[in-house]
């Protein structure tokens, strides 16, 4: 019997402070702040002057293993999510092999409950192998609960393929997770068409590619009947056709990567390879129509897109070198810093579009801070900071923009699975 | 001039630095009416050059510009079938290193990735054209070119012509133009040439409308056939119709005084016509001769840090 109570606890949403005791992973009192009695606990936390989260969600992330572990390691992405202030994670299936079939998602799950210190849910492939050609086993994938079918960052080329599938499993209740784009278009682009790249000489992925491929995969699930989750939204056209469509359609929802609100092409700077993206990083009007996007419902969850790399790989020039950046480690206090501090979003909103909306999409219980609920928040503190060092990061890969800068805000502890994380 | 290691492109030179660049170019020039062409500048330095590219005149024009200034030059040969991945260059860069060259001519595929061997190299590390990104001693012998016919550059008028989207040379001729003082507005197919917006560089749609503007030189760039995807124009003869110098162009041009450049190698009878190439004010040929000049100019000041 281990018993935490967190002091004068705000809740983000909430006005008043209260006390939280928490006996093996359940919270089993909550009363005003000051009320509840210290003696008899284990543990106690302080959290004056600093705000309650629900432990996060992501919705999109690479977790290399098995397969690419010299990337990063499911223990490793676990540390680094919990150290984000993310309990919860959706791993893509881009693994090697990858997760397209039952066998496979086993597996997974297996090296998930020895080595994960939060939960984290496969992805199974949309085709086998990734490879754009052959359906994968949907229902078979089902069963060990995967929930939504993706291949990571490829988008079909074969429409009558994804079409099929799509009237296929319209039955099973399962999303597809699909980004918007049109490949031939964007076949050898390596960042938004800009000023940036044309004094580079990087060839551009348009903008009109995403969109036409976002408006097609929706009209498609529409067609079919399939719910419909667009993944890594990018560009301000993307988010119209979103809110065009997202009232007549009940089974779509989307999602944005956290560096898409907040960075633009002009940080690839003269060939940064770690603002190399897919999509691409664009414009301001790119980044406030996203935001906007995010605090009007439109867009339901923001994501981190975490893409370990070497950092051989990206000491590569900028054709050769992988895309991605790393973003569990400084998931939240990035989105303080950015987002809730300059007060272009409120905690409600984080906590709508990173804990409650991508936990009702894959039908886990929301969290709730009454009596008899699962204990599984974060404590954070606004007036700390985070010094994001290579000690800092947790994540076995450090390709992130971060590295040498200092955040505002610091997640001080994490409450998950009966047990209390201080960073 | 402060010690500068590497010429990468021309956004990181300073103004006075293009001065000095383009202002010791004419006595190195002067030396090639020399009956001994060669000075003692660079004896004992080791220069060697890396081209990932086919190219013939690029390279041979630096061979001869440090051979003038006396320093050893090798070729690296790079075979393009090792060459498929990032990691061989890596491990090039590592050989280079090993072998303690003190200047590295690169000419790569890849935008960008002089930059990546300047990083890794104590060489001073001078980019002979990387992907459409920068090729900066084109962009200095062009601007010395007119320069010397027309001393006082501000005010003067370029018109480049082509294939704008992959041309490195368009990007960093246009640029030191600018800041020389001169105008530059592109002609080009639309699939070829980028919107305003990005390049802050004013568009025609044909000949008749740039004749309008009253260029004093027209650049010409070399039109790359060898695109492999989805062609960007329909054939060469609709290209010279269109973009091309032809032979009732060539008189509007003379009558009026316009220059010709072109950074070769040419295309006859798609760029430019035969006529024109021969034409009193077709400058393509003194190009070449101030390329070895501003090539020495750039290895003269470089300064690795090899040396200390």
């Amino acid at each position: 019997m281990s018993s935490i109570l967190i002091q004068n606890a705000l809740i983000a949403g909430e006005t008043t402070p209260v006390d939280l005791l928490i006996e093996d992973g359940i919270i089993v009192r909550k009363a005003l702040a000051g009320s509840i009695d210290t003696s008899s606990v284990d543990q106690v936390t302080d959290a004056n002057d600093k705000i309650i989260l629900p432990g996060l969600f992501d919705l999109h992330a690479h977790v290399c293993q098995p397969g690419y572990e010299a990337r990063e390691r499911i223990a490793t992405a676990s540390a680094a999510a919990l150290h984000g202030g993310i309990t919860g994670l959706m791993a893509m299936p881009d693994t090697n092999p990858v997760l397209d079939n039952a066998a496979q998602i086993s597996t997974f799950n297996e090296l998930c409950r020895h080595d994960s210190i939060v939960e984290i849910i496969p992805t199974g492939c949309l085709t086998k192998g990734c490879m754009g050609e052959e359906q994968a086993s949907y229902d078979s994938m089902r069963a060990k609960g995967v929930r939504i079918i993706t291949d990571g960052d490829k988008t079909p080329e074969n429409m009558l393929l994804l079409y099929r599938a799509m009237q296929y499993t319209s039955s099973l209740g399962m999303i597809f997770g699909l980004r918007g784009d049109v490949p031939s278009l964007t076949a050898k682009s390596l960042m938004h068409p800009s000023t940036t790249s044309y004094q580079l000489g990087l060839s551009g992925s348009p903008a009109c590619a995403e969109e036409i491929g976002t408006e097609t995969i929706i009209r498609l699930s529409q067609e079919t009947g399939n719910a419909l989750h667009v993944q890594t939204v990018s560009t301000g056209g993307s988010v119209e056709i979103l809110r065009r469509f997202k009232n007549e359609s009940s089974g779509l929802s989307s999602e944005v990567a956290l560096h898409h609100l907040i960075f633009t092409h002009e940080n690839v700077g003269q060939y940064d390879t770690n603002f190399k993206t897919l999509p691409p990083l664009r414009d301001t009007s790119d980044n406030e129509a996203l935001i906007a996007g995010v605090n009007d419902g439109t867009i339901d969850c923001i994501v981190s897109d975490h893409t370990p790399c070497t950092p051989f790989s990206k000491k590569q020039d900028f054709l050769d070198a992988p895309h991605g950046m790393t973003g569990l480690d400084t998931f939240l206090p990035v989105i303080y810093h950015y987002l809730v501090k300059p007060a272009k979003m409120t905690w409600e909103t984080v906590v709508k579009s990173c804990s409650s909306n991508p936990r009702r999409l894959l039908g886990l219980q929301p969290i709730s801070f009454e009596v008899g609920s699962v204990a599984n928040f974060v404590v954070f503190d606004p007036n700390g900071e985070s010094k994001v060092s290579n000690d800092f990061l947790r994540s076995r890969s450090k390709n992130t923009p971060f590295l040498g800068a200092t955040l505002d805000g610091k997640v001080d502890v994490v409450c998950f699975s009966g047990q209390l994380h201080s960073f | 001039m402060n010690p500068r290691k590497d010429l990468l492109n021309i956004a990181s030179l300073t103004d006075e630095e293009i001065h000095t660049l383009l202002e010791s170019a004419a006595p190195m020039k002067e030396l090639f009416t020399k009956s001994v062409k060669k000075v003692p500048a660079l004896k004992g330095k080791s220069v060697l050059t890396l081209f990932y590219e086919p190219s013939t005149r690029t390279r041979s024009s630096f061979e001869v510009a440090a051979e003038r200034l006396s320093a050893d030059v090798t070729n690296f040969t790079v075979s393009t079938s090792s060459v498929v991945k990032g990691e061989s260059v890596h491990d090039t860069i590592d050989t280079l290193q090993a072998m303690k060259v003190d200047y590295i001519i690169v000419r790569h595929y890849h935008s960008g990735l002089p930059d990546v061997i300047a990083r890794h190299t104590k060489a001073s590390v001078i980019n002979a054209g990387d992907g459409a990104h920068a090729h900066p001693t084109q962009a200095l012998l062009d601007s010395f070119t007119i320069k010397e016919v027309y001393p006082d550059t501000r005010g003067k008028r370029v018109l480049i012509v082509g294939d704008i989207l992959h041309s490195r040379v368009a990007r960093s001729t246009s640029m030191l133009m600018k800041r020389l003082g001169m105008e530059v507005a592109y002609l080009g197919p639309g699939s070829l040439v980028p919107k305003t917006q990005y390049t802050g560089i004013p568009c025609f749609s044909d000949f008749n409308e740039a004749f309008a503007w009253k260029p004093d030189v027209i650049y010409l760039l070399r039109v790359q056939k060898e695109r492999q995807d989805a062609p960007f124009f329909p054939s060469s003869r609709e290209y010279h119709k269109i973009y091309g110098v032809t032979e009732e162009r060539l008189e509007r041009i003379s009558g009026e005084g316009m220059y010709i450049m072109h950074p070769g190698p040419v295309n006859r009878g798609v760029e430019i016509c035969d006529l024109a190439m021969d034409y009193e004010r077709c400058l393509i040929n003194t190009q070449v001769e101030n390329g070895i000049a501003c090539r020495m100019s750039v290895l003269y000041h470089l300064t690795p840090k090899t040396q200390h």
